[in-house]
């Protein structure tokens, strides 16, 4: 029994939990892309504003700009969703209501990449 | 028949984590729920930077509308929060990924780590708003 807490085998005291190295492992590498991307976006937001709807069309059009705004919102969602997760999972212990709130983290991470990619297809589409 | 009562008792259940009542409070752990509240409160901006881009996806007419409400005074403020909740998340970010190194673990060290990467996340974010103003892309 893995969760016995005291006739654990060394074997067990050894392995994570469930998977927290994989878990703790994406946490620190979509961190470290985040750094630059979010400088990025910050260098995109200032180029952007104050020009107006064709300014900020012919900025998402350039091809960089849609890869470089694709990959810093998937992988803010990404790490969003992991980083909510880990507050419900320290605060909520009732297995129903944080199944739920789970799911709700992932529907609005889902959301925003499903928002993104829409629109930036259609900002392609359009250039 | 004494065997029955040296046998070990079972343990008592474990305790979760963090015991917020029990906590004396110090700077590393109020940093540590700020990193927290910065991060959720940073959700906000990544939702409405989608919806920028959504606004902008879909013409013209969307794109104004939005663009009316995110550059009026109050849509400021409130991309002043945002932008500050990122920047100190941002610098947070930094401070954990280099007590994972397990640089600067020592407590006073730490704290004063803490101090810079909060200072320095403020300074960003000011600075941001600065060149913004300065170069008359936003006005209020």
């Amino acid at each position: 029994m893995s969760h016995d807490p005291i006739n654990r085998s060394a074997q067990s005291w050894k392995k994570s939990e469930k998977h927290g190295a994989g878990e703790w492992l994406a946490e620190r590498f979509t961190s470290i892309a985040l750094i630059p991307l979010v400088l990025w976006a910050a260098y995109a937001a200032f180029t952007i504003a104050g020009t107006g709807y064709d300014g900020a069309l012919a900025f998402v059009s350039k091809p960089f700009n849609i890869l470089a705004i694709a990959a810093t919102m998937l992988i803010t969602a990404w790490h969003m969703y992991m980083g909510v997760k880990v507050i419900i999972d320290d605060y909520i212990g009732k297995p129903g209501t944080r199944g739920f709130l789970l799911f709700l983290t992932f529907a609005l991470s889902a959301a925003v990449v499903a928002a993104t990619g829409g629109a930036l297809w259609l900002v392609y589409q359009g250039a | 028949m004494s065997e029955k009562t040296l046998a070990p008792r079972p343990l008592p259940p474990r305790p979760m984590s963090p015991h917020l009542q029990i906590w004396r409070f110090h700077f590393t752990m109020f940093s540590s729920i700020m990193h927290r509240i910065t991060g959720s409160a940073a959700i906000g901006g990544v939702v409405l930077i989608a919806a920028w881009l959504v606004c902008l996806a879909l013409g013209r007419d969307t794109y104004t509308l939005f663009t009316q409400y995110a550059a009026s005074p109050l849509g400021l403020l409130v991309w002043f929060g945002l932008s500050l909740a990122g920047f100190v998340h941002l610098t947070g970010g930094l401070r954990h990924l280099i007590w994972d190194t397990g640089a600067s673990f020592e407590l006073k060290k730490a704290n004063a780590l803490t101090a810079w990467t909060f200072a320095l996340g403020i300074v960003l974010t000011l600075a941001f708003w600065a060149v913004l103003f300065a170069t008359g892309k936003v006005t209020l």
